[in-house]
């Protein structure tokens, strides 16, 4: 892996979604109007739980510090509509990570979603969609 | 307010402006097409627009697995006495808010009437000796509802008499040939009603109306009678529940270890109060 493939400072975008309302599931809490981009993130913990799915994941930041990044997605249930399962990712995983931050600027976010190393993509089941049923 | 994220067009994309400022090597990447994908249906949002009806319900009977929305129809703000407000004011709701106490966000017993305001993606209902059990998915809690025709204890709380306990106690009996009126009291005044924090006292009645308006729909509205916190009783929730073809249930659990490395790891460096302001 490339180092700076990983870094937090090869962040490439910005995307400008409107999400104004979700106030379920606090995620009110994060910058809707980015997404910050993580490539080839190796996977330190993946937790399948209530309220919601984590993922860790170690990646440097724009002055080149190493820091653990969290990353919630939503609950297992409402996952699985998305076709994540228990088994989806696992430590050691190489993805890449699309994620809202946190406004405090603490490295912990909301996904969009994540690719995995086959190219499979699995999505927030709140962020990694722009349109409602 | 699964509501407000699943139906109601709360997600909207006002636009999408793909936006590169990077100068790195990934720049050179192109930018991630914006979802244009739709959410996948729920097995109840599928259901609801079915909107089957299943033929007649049958007479007096509700048993079998049934599915709901995560969190029902809430109604307007109740009308409080100074003692309510003052509890309510104690009440710090949003269970990813770092600073909150409702006893949710450590997977405390919900009680009445709260088990039918949050998290109600299923329900069942079961006959047994001089009983209807009522099951809910969530936590897989059941509430035993006598339908002997006993009238609810009169001395809960008093020495020698039935203690305040998580659920109460419940009795029930058919208000004509589909709905099942099932009356609980005795409800331990830690519980919550809803997850916007209004609070009950122990002397809190509850009435929940279960009509079954054709086989594969029951309708229920959640009454709150406590003139200690509020100044006349009131509609604190309606939802309508769907029956569940394969009459399978599902497993949804609020697991406490679970529910507190959650808060450590996201709710408090997300930094949820700042975010979410007052209630």
């Amino acid at each position: 892996m490339k180092i700076k493939s990983a870094m937090y400072s090869a962040l490439i975008l910005g995307l400008s979604v409107g999400v104004p309302a979700l106030a379920h599931h606090g995620s009110t809490a994060y910058d809707t109007t980015k997404v910050v981009t993580f490539k080839g993130i190796t996977v330190t913990k993946f937790v399948w739980a209530s309220p919601h799915v984590i993922i860790t994941f170690d990646a440097k930041d724009d002055q080149g510090t190493m820091k653990q990044w969290t990353a919630e997605a939503g609950t297992p249930q409402t996952l699985q509509l998305s076709g994540w399962s228990k088994s989806s990712v696992k430590v050691g995983d190489k993805l890449d990570v699309y994620l809202y931050q946190s406004k405090t600027g603490n490295p912990v976010g909301r996904l969009s979603k994540i690719v995995l190393a086959d190219g499979s993509e699995l999505k927030d089941s709140a962020l990694g969609y722009d349109k409602n049923p | 307010m699964r509501r407000s994220v699943l139906n109601s067009g709360a997600i909207t994309v006002a636009a999408v402006f793909p936006v590169i400022f990077s100068l790195h090597a990934a720049a050179q990447e192109p930018a991630p097409k914006a979802a244009k994908e739709t959410r996948p249906l729920t097995l109840y949002q599928k259901l609801e627009r079915a909107n089957a009806t299943g033929g007649p319900a049958p007479r007096r009977d509700v048993t079998g697995f049934w599915t709901g929305p995560l969190t029902p129809k809430l109604g307007p703000a109740p009308e409080m006495t100074p003692a309510g407000q003052a509890q309510f004011k104690r009440n710090k709701p949003d269970i990813f808010s770092a600073s909150t106490n409702d006893p949710w966000a450590t997977c405390d017993p919900l009680g009445v009437p709260r088990t039918m305001t949050t998290e109600t993606r299923g329900v069942a209902f079961a006959n047994m000796p001089n009983h209807i059990v009522i099951l809910t998915q969530y936590q897989k809690i059941w509430r035993a509802v006598w339908m002997d025709g006993r009238e609810l204890p009169k001395n809960i709380g008093a020495k020698g008499g039935p203690q305040p306990i998580w659920y109460g106690y419940s009795v029930g009996h058919w208000d004509g040939d589909y709905t099942l009126v099932v009356n609980t009291a005795g409800v331990d005044d830690s519980t919550w009603l809803d997850r916007r924090g209004y609070p009950h006292s122990p002397d809190m009645r509850v009435e929940e109306r279960f009509t079954r308006v054709n086989h594969d729909v029951l309708e229920v509205t959640v009454t709150v009678d406590d003139p200690k916190y509020y100044t006349k009783p009131f509609a604190l929730a309606t939802s309508r529940f769907r029956w569940i073809p394969e009459q399978e249930d599902e497993e949804q659990l609020c697991v406490p270890s679970e529910a507190i490395e959650y808060r450590k790891m996201v709710v408090v460096p997300a930094g949820q109060d700042q975010a979410q302001g007052k209630k």
